[in-house]
């Protein structure tokens, strides 16, 4: 039994709210339950807060049914539809792609041999989190997410873009000229920074364009006055892949607490380490005691990322990853 | 109490299952049935698995435990499999602070579910 359930006298103004319609919950009944009386699908598994799989989003859910998630899902409003007892009136998201918004191309700038960094203004207000991404609509209709470097404080959208070959959205995009228009959605995602503990040690290792939002979270973390050490891991195959280095280092200059640090396969120069980026970051690490991990860049290599830090002991509920999934034809 | 209440309920559980599902990605007898992509799920439903098996709020049916693993019969999941599970099972609860006799009711419960784990 939830203790939350026995405890509390019925209360008869519960309800959820979804999509214009109003459903009344029943004196100790969760959200779950109340969604399936009225016929809604909700997926559920263990109906105990433990699976997660009855997870929704709604405005500011009981502090009880978002007691098992990541602060990141907290943060944005998750909960668990089992372990929900409302009182008063629960807003559910709709789960509808927020609409799109037009944006202005500022720059496009190369910063490596097949790596243009973007700077977008948007034209309407969008909110965001350092390190989430958004999607860039092509004017064929096709969406892909591309990960925001810059702080809502920049008043411009920085994204990196890997030129693809054959890839319809990031050739395109690396083609645009200044002024012209595209449109975005979102954002979206869970690869943000969250300031429960100033001291958390911070390690954000990245692959290519993974620099994205790693950048980003690194410097969101710094503005909001993160005192532990933070430590950045840029990856690439070879010294000419790794980019942006000068404003790396600046920060680096700017900030006592964060390291930057150069990983590559092969043909390593003095500036960086060679060897496999989650051997080499697990080195670096040191002690992964109190640590929380940001793991970014291609798929592949952020689950292997994943899995070594796993391994290596950092605890899987500090683990933040965003594989770059290549988008389903 | 039920052993889970017992060994600390839901926040001892959080670093349990990072131990148990290390134990499982680590032996090269079960691996290869927990590479899933999605880590997080794992994590999850590695964590609904500790929960069920001892005693705590997590409501199974044996048609659901064919379920959760039905996709794992065509990798060929057999007794073994189920053997190594119970054996990492007992490790992370003793190590959790559980007793001997607590881990013997646990993998009781754990064979009472073979059946529908293997779905015979
Ligand atoms: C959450 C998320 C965040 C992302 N953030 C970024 C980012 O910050 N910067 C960035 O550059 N990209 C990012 N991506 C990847 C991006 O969304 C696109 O998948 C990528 O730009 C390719 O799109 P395209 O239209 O050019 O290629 P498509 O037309 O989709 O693909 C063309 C061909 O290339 C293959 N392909 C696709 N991706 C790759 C790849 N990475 N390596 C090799 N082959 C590939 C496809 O399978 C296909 O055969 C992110 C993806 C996700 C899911
Ligand atoms: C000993 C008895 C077992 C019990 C009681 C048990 C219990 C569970 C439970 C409760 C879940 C979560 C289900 C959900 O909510 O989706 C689960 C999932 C899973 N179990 Fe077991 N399990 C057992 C044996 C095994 C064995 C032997 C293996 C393989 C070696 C295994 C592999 C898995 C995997 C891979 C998943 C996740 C499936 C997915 O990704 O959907 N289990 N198990």
């Amino acid at each position: 039994m939830n203790p939350d359930r026995t405890a509390r006298p019925a209360e008869p103004s519960s309800a959820i709210h979804l999509k214009g319609r109003t459903i009344p919950l029943a004196a100790g009944e969760s959200v779950l339950e109340g969604l399936e009386r009225a016929g809604i699908e909700a997926p559920s598994g263990c109906r105990a807060g433990t699976c997660c799989k009855c997870m929704l989003q709604g405005e500011d859910p009981p502090a009880m049914s978002q007691r098992s998630l990541r602060p990141t899902l907290r943060a944005q409003g998750f909960f668990l539809a089992c372990q929900a007892y409302p009182i008063g009136t629960l807003e559910l998201s709709s789960g509808e792609a927020p609409e799109p918004i037009d944006t202005v191309i500022q720059s496009v700038e190369a910063v490596a041999p097949d790596v243009a960094r973007i700077l977008l203004r948007p034209e309407d207000s969008f909110a965001f989190r350092p390190g989430q991404y958004l999607d860039v609509l092509h004017p064929s209709g096709a969406l892909r997410s591309y990960s925001i470097a810059s702080l809502p404080s920049d008043q411009v959208l920085e994204l990196h873009v890997r030129r693809i070959a054959n890839g319809l959205v990031s050739s395109w995009i690396h083609e645009q000229n200044e002024g012209q228009r595209v449109q975005i959605r979102g954002p979206f995602g869970q690869c943000f920074h969250v300031a429960d503990d100033e001291q958390k040690r911070l390690l954000l290792v990245g692959a290519g364009t993974g620099l994205a939002p790693l950048l980003g979270i690194a410097r969101d973390a710094l503005e909001q006055g993160h005192k532990g050490s933070i430590k950045l891991v840029h990856g690439g195959l070879q010294p000419d892949r790794l980019y942006m280095r000068p404003q790396l280092s600046e920060l680096a200059e700017t900030w006592p607490n964060l390291e930057v640090e150069h990983c590559v396969l092969r043909e390593a120069t003095e500036q960086e380490h060679e060897g496999p980026l989650d051997q080499v970051a697990i080195r670096l690490a040191g002690s992964l005691e109190n640590t929380r991990a940001f793991l970014c860049g291609d798929a592949e290599i952020v689950r292997l990322l994943q899995r070594s830090l796993f391994l290596a002991g950092i605890s899987s509920a500090e683990m933040f990853a965003d594989p770059f999934s290549p988008a389903s034809p | 109490m039920t052993l889970y209440e017992r060994l600390g309920g839901e926040p001892a559980f959080q670093a349990a299952v990072d131990d148990f599902y290390r134990r499982m990605l680590t032996d090269e007898r079960v691996s290869r049935f927990f590479d899933n992509v999605d880590m997080d799920g794992q994590i999850a439903k590695q964590k609904a698995f500790l929960t069920y098996v001892t005693g705590g709020p997590a409501a199974y049916t044996g048609k659901d435990m064919r379920k959760a693993h039905e996709h794992l019969w065509s990798k060929g999941l057999g007794d073994e499999h189920v053997d190594v599970v119970i054996e990492h099972l007992g490790a992370t609860l003793i190590d959790l602070g559980a007793k001997a006799e607590d881990v013997a009711e646990v993998a009781e419960l754990a064979e009472s579910v073979r059946k529908d784990v293997l779905g015979r």
